[in-house]
């Protein structure tokens, strides 16, 4: 099957493959390292990993003596105040030892998680909300535009598409100005309400398209059986629909995961920082001192969405190419 | 496929009934600040303060403004920059994948190299100005293991290189959707143009020039202009990576307009500035809804 020209095809895209994953490859590596570490050398692989690996080694060949690890610093003193040199180096049962080394590799996972997870759990909610949100009214109102002619009908419905064209950067300020003359800014609303009013447009676009190729004898098969409109839309229409559905939650799950200045703006109290905001926030603070602790909240912070798309490839796949024309 | 016909104002007003969220809410968020940008945007006016009729005050200050020629400088720059990276090394790419035999393969790296896209935008921009252009980043690190400290610098805080490193960041523009719609394009050129081009003994560069290219324009047209509108409208990546500095050394003006709102509470004159860009903007879709069509049949040919 393989043919010999693949050869270099595939030595070209393994290198934009190899430079493309470098940065994150750098932060896999980093999240697991002290910054002492980093700062003795840049390019290294993480110390508590090899300590690991050498120790089981020394304790499968019976070199108990050889278990070293210097003493932790003392509890109450701040790390800047001990030179890790003056600590003594000294004999570790292998149990304890691994369990330090084990201690040190995750604190920068350990910390980020305290810090993320009110995020991720506030963004979680605003992502399944709005989501849910632009599905039901997006759906509802691709249905009626697809399915029922009445005065005015091809009119709003261009006067909906119309709205799609106003760039976010005209309606930041305004809208700004909106929310805390509704007295909304610092809660989950102020994101909610604007992502479903904005993400339904291209919803109800998707969806009229997609109604719109159903065929009619099955809605008349159905009203036949004395279907209402919405049994129609329930028990017909929906379940046909599950594919476009998921297209446009994720394509929602992933706008709003991903958008950082609006909930930057309007939510400064940290109770409702988003993961995008609460990113970059944990970037000016103290936490930030502290790198293994960055590269493991840029890891954490894309797992969610990792898990989304190996669950949900292909509907994933179409909901990235559809958000990319919504602008 | 006819829909249903309803003659009866009182039947229509289930549909209005059903209809009334969305307008509900698009009045309030999308019409509502639509309208007030351009009202905003004659006023003077802060926060918690008087509003002041200045008619176009503000619009005549804007390009008066210190920022204002090397914002639109800075955005040129970086649009046309990002414009030609985006539309030449995904085409590259999605060509080489496409010269793969295997189905299977090619199918694995278009999934490959959309991965990155789960890292949240921010984090990308976190990442690269500090792990990739930071002080002890890996360009400065490389540098100082290949012997060249003294070319060792903070890439985004010198004047001098700050805005050829944002326009870097992403390097090699490879991930993410174009990559997609560029070999959607290619999968759909038939496969007697490749044969008789094969007959004709056309290979390589001349090939890829004379026949995917012509074929894949209609991608490349949409791409230019979505990417054009996306730059136009950028500025949170500046934001992130910058703040402008040094001094307004990378300012854009969507950048400027977030400063004037939030930082010096001069909506009216931010609003202007919003109006400008919009204006800018308005121009780019007009053009892009002539592809719109084209979009739609890309967006279900990428999968």
């Amino acid at each position: 099957m393989k043919k010999r020209g693949d050869i270099p095809v595939h030595g070209a895209l393994l290198v934009f493959v190899f430079l493309t994953m470098l940065p994150f490859l750098f932060v896999i590596n980093n999240s697991l390292r002290t910054n002492t570490e980093m700062y003795h050398s840049f390019f290294g692989l993480p110390k508590s990993l090899g300590n690991m690996a050498r120790f089981t080694w020394y304790r499968l060949t019976g070199r108990h003596d050889a278990i070293r690890l210097r003493r932790p610093i003392p509890q109450g003193k701040a790390a800047a105040e001990v030179r890790a040199a003056d600590l003594p180096v000294e004999q570790v049962p292998y149990g304890r030892a691994m369990a330090r080394l084990w201690d040190d590799l995750t604190r920068g996972y350990r910390y980020s998680w305290e810090v993320l997870r009110p995020y991720m759990v506030n963004t979680l909610l605003v992502c399944l909300t709005t989501a849910g949100g632009v599905v039901l009214i997006g759906s509802i109102s691709g249905y009626v535009f697809a399915r029922y002619r009445f005065p005015g009908s091809k009119a709003l419905f261009v006067a909906v598409l119309s709205l799609m064209m106003i760039p976010g950067v005209l309606t930041l300020v305004p809208s700004f100005l909106l929310v805390k003359r509704l007295g909304l800014l610092n809660s989950y609303w102020v994101l909610i309400l604007p992502y479903v009013a904005g993400g339904q447009i291209f919803a109800i676009f998707l969806f009229k398209g997609f109604f719109e190729g159903l065929p009619e004898e099955l809605f008349e098969s159905a009203r036949l059986d004395g279907a209402g409109h919405f049994a129609l839309y329930w028990h017909i229409v929906l379940p046909l629909s599950k594919q476009i559905i998921a297209v446009v939650a994720i394509m929602n799950i992933l706008g709003t995961w991903n958008n950082f200045l609006w909930p930057f703006i309007t939510n400064t109290d940290p109770k409702y920082h988003v993961v995008s905001s609460g990113l970059y926030i944990m970037g000016t603070s103290q936490v930030a001192q502290n790198y293994s602790t960055m590269f493991a909240a840029y890891l954490l912070s894309s797992i969610p969405l990792l898990l989304l798309f190996i669950y949900a490839t292909r509907p994933f796949l179409r909901g990235v190419a559809s958000g990319a024309f919504k602008a | 496929m006819g829909p249903s016909e309803r003659r009866h104002i009182s039947q229509n007003l289930g549909c209005y009934g059903l209809l009334a969220p969305t307008f509900l809410l698009l009045a309030v968020f999308s019409v509502v600040p639509f309208v007030w940008a351009f009202t905003t945007s004659f006023y003077r006016y802060e926060i918690g303060g008087e509003a002041a009729w200045v008619g176009l005050t503000n619009y005549v200050e804007y390009p008066q403004d210190p920022t204002f020629a090397i914002s639109f400088r800075n955005l040129l720059f970086l649009t046309a920059f990002s414009v030609l990276v985006h539309v030449v090394f995904p085409l590259a790419v999605a060509r080489l994948i496409f010269a793969l035999s295997s189905e299977r393969a090619r199918y694995a790296y278009r999934i490959v190299f959309l991965v990155p896209i789960v890292v949240p935008g921010v984090a990308v921009l976190m990442i690269w100005r500090g792990l990739v252009y930071g002080d002890n980043g890996i360009v400065n690190e490389l540098l100082r293991l290949a012997g060249l400290t003294e070319v060792a610098r903070g890439w985004l805080s010198d004047p001098d290189t700050v805005l050829w490193a944002v326009a870097c960041i992403g390097f090699p523009f490879a991930s993410g959707i174009n990559i997609l719609i560029y070999y959607a394009g290619l999968t759909a050129i038939p496969e007697s143009v490749h044969e008789a081009a094969q007959l004709d003994g056309a290979s390589g560069l001349g090939k890829f020039f004379r026949i995917d290219l012509p074929l894949v324009l209609s991608q490349v047209k949409l791409l230019v202009i979505l990417t054009i509108i996306g730059a136009v409208q950028g500025f949170q990546g500046m934001f992130i990576l910058t703040r402008g500095q040094p001094g307004f050394e990378s300012m854009v003006p969507g950048l400027w307009m977030y400063f004037n709102a939030f930082s010096f509470q001069r909506m009216g004159y931010a609003c202007a500035i919003g109006v400008i860009l919009f204006l800018i903007i308005l121009v780019l879709t007009v053009l892009n809804l002539k592809y719109f069509k084209s979009a739609e049949d890309v967006t279900a040919a990428a999968t």
